[in-house]
């Protein structure tokens, strides 16, 4: 790996003959082989210790990562809740997503952390200011400091974004970063953000903030959309807008390659079309957080129907209402073509 | 049958050698204080350092006891009842499990504590479970007390419920409830819930009203029924002396803001305890009700008919 090497594409492996031969002379080879790779390595490691790694991001394809697991949901007792304040998760090495957890704070918010040749971008900050409730900037500097020394790059400048400066689910950690050597915290003027070879494109998203903004990763192939578009409560803050921004979403999903639009939030339950109700801190039925681009079309048309109305639409992966309340709900919401639920005993 | 029963027992009871009868006066109420603010969650749930359940003695005769809204949003008040033969536990809170909330370890050192200080034994002291209404947070921990001694425990269905007390005319009928001296008077309450009881302490005059009325949002399923009851609480309240209405929840703040369905921080809550002009200002407001919808009497909220899962917030972001 030089300054001229790819980015490692997990990927590529599915591609990768399978060795099919009988177990043991396969392990015979691979001790031969093995010698020949740590001795290569070892010369690698010793050649190139402490120099600076470039990565290329420029990739045919989204890079490949992994979200196969379980977010922290809440507990039965949130005061006897004994899972971490930040859920970190790598996706892929140079990208990590972060939960805040449910017990500090009932929105629950995902934060995503990206990492570039020359700096790395911190996109929204979660619902609590306090460090010591949710150490976000801690975290955040344990992860950078952990990347920097696997890729030869110290103090690694950063820039904050939110996806809306108003949304108070978002934008409270950011008081964490204030006065924070070598970083940047301001609201993205620019149409592009770049991160050394990773560029992020700026996608302004009025419509449910006045301010709202998505952002669009070419490597990871991400859109982030914030409570914009995710599989959770969708409340449009002025219907004109989000039209217009949901319409130049749909535009920029069909002229870049982008594997799964990523939320701020869930709220929705794995079941189609159930949605938690606000406050509960237990959700151990959670919709999965990354949505095909396709939810974009669904979104634009649910839209579409509540223009000019008070009211709300639920979906299967979202729950969008217009001029109502956060809460509102009514007989009948749900849609035809949506599954049947099986009904439990309310508590009150 | 069980009048008869308990009437009988009470007085073995009453006639067997035994330590000195507490009196339990129902001339004037007996004093008693409320805290000056109760446990009311914290702004990181899973940073709360509170008791699982306060425990508050009203007089050394009365405890009320109070979820910790970080263990349940629901955040119960719970009322534990002594008498000269046995205590009664009015609601058993919101969660079940006793490793998570420790329902009946908290109600066994409350009546040890008090079996100490009157010179009874806490292994021959009868307890007796009852809860103000059949919705699973006044209830759930109800099962921590299966295997207890010397405990009578309500059923959960109104059949059962209305059995318990030997009530046959429900809701109209009341009866009397001896704790051994202090007598209880229990009435049919519904209009929240099809299936609910008002309880009445002729000895600190303390009438509780369950999730019928209490300081926060009256949720009303059953409009006739529930007016029914108030009419019912108002003809009470105009011929016995009550110093205080209480409820299962406070959902409200000091200065009239409705702390939302779920919260887990209630910084700055409004008492449990209301004045009965509370209840009869809520039934003037309540007499010109005619239509579905959330109104405020300048102390509570009277949610006609309106679904529980909504609440009375806005879109802040709204432009």
């Amino acid at each position: 790996m030089g300054s001229s090497s790819t980015a490692p594409c997990l990927g590529e492996a599915d591609s990768a003959t399978l060795d099919i031969r009988p177990r043991r002379r396969f392990r015979l080879s691979c001790r031969k082989e093995s010698f020949v790779l740590k001795t290569a390595m070892f010369l690698f490691c010793a050649a190139f210790a402490g120099a600076e790694i470039r990565t290329n991001y420029e990739v045919a394809q989204p890079a490949s990562g992994d979200l196969r697991f379980k977010w922290i949901y809440g507990s039965v007792c949130n005061a006897l809740n004994r899972d971490p304040r930040v859920q970190v998760v790598m996706y892929n090495e140079d990208t990590y997503v972060m939960r805040q957890n449910i017990a500090v704070h009932h929105s629950a918010p995902f934060t995503y952390l990206l990492m570039g040749n020359s700096g790395a971008l911190l996109i929204d900050t979660g619902a609590t200011a306090e460090a010591r409730y949710y150490p976000l900037r801690a975290t955040v500097d344990a992860l950078l400091k952990h990347w920097g020394d696997l890729r030869g790059k110290a103090d690694l400048p950063l820039t904050v974004v939110l996806t809306s400066g108003e949304n108070l689910y978002q934008n409270q950690g950011y008081a964490q970063f204030r006065g924070r050597p070598n970083t940047r915290l301001v609201p993205p003027d620019a149409a592009e953000i770049d991160l050394g070879g990773r560029v992020v494109t700026v996608i302004p998203t009025p419509g449910t903030h006045k301010d709202g903004v998505s952002f669009y990763d070419r490597y990871d192939g991400f859109l982030f959309t914030g409570d914009f578009v995710c599989p959770g409560r969708i409340t449009i803050a002025n219907d004109v807008d989000y039209l217009k921004s949901i319409a130049r979403l749909r535009a920029f999903r069909d002229s870049h390659p982008v594997k799964w639009v990523m939320g701020g939030q869930i709220d929705m339950q794995f079941l189609p079309g159930v949605e938690y109700m606000r406050l509960i801190t237990y959700k151990p039925m959670e919709h999965v957080l990354q949505l095909d681009p396709a939810v974009l079309d669904d979104a634009a048309a649910t839209a579409e129907r509540l223009k000019g109305k008070a009211d709300v639409i639920i979906r299967a992966e979202f729950a969008m209402r217009n001029r109502v309340g956060p809460d509102f709900r009514k007989p009948g919401t749900r849609e035809a073509d949506l599954p049947p639920v099986p009904v439990v005993g309310m508590l009150r | 049958m069980s009048k008869v029963w308990l009437g009988a027992f009470a007085l073995a009871t009453a006639y067997a050698a035994g330590p000195a009868r507490i009196q339990f006066p129902t001339d004037i109420a007996a004093a008693g204080s409320f805290p000056a603010k109760w446990i009311a969650g914290s702004p990181s749930a899973m940073d709360n350092q509170d008791p699982p359940i306060q425990v508050h003695w009203y007089n050394p005769h009365t405890a009320i006891l109070r979820e910790n809204k970080a263990y349940n949003f629901e955040a119960a008040f719970m009322y534990l009842y002594f008498g000269n033969d046995r205590a009664i536990l009015l609601d058993q809170g919101s969660t079940a499990l006793p490793n998570f909330w420790p329902l009946r370890k908290t109600v066994d050192d409350a009546i040890a504590s008090w079996c100490a200080r009157n010179g009874r034994k806490f292994e021959d002291y009868e307890l007796v479970l009852a809860f103000s209404h059949l919705h699973g947070d006044h209830w759930a921990a109800e099962n921590q007390f299966v295997d207890r001694r010397h405990t009578r425990i309500m059923g959960l269905s109104l059949a059962q419920m209305v059995a318990f007390w030997g009530i046959e005319h429900y809701p109209e009928e009341q009866i009397a409830f001896d704790l051994g001296g202090r007598k209880l008077l229990i009435w049919g309450s519904p209009g929240h819930v099809d299936e609910e009881f008002a309880y009445y302490d002729t000895y600190t005059q303390i009438l509780f009203t369950g999730d019928m009325f209490y300081r926060g949002r009256c949720y009303i399923t059953y409009w006739d029924k529930w007016f029914a009851s108030m009419q019912r609480l108002i003809r009470f309240v105009d011929t016995h002396p009550v110093k205080w209405v209480v409820g299962c929840h406070v959902e409200i703040s000091r200065t009239g803001q409705d702390y939302t369905y779920g919260m887990t921080y209630q910084p700055d809550e409004a008492p449990v305890n209301m004045e009965v002009a509370t209840l009869r200002r809520a039934f003037d407001v309540a007499k010109t009700i005619t239509k579905p919808g959330i109104y405020f009497t300048g102390e509570v909220y009277l949610c006609n008919q309106t679904r529980g899962s909504i609440t009375m917030d806005a879109n802040p972001y709204a432009y």
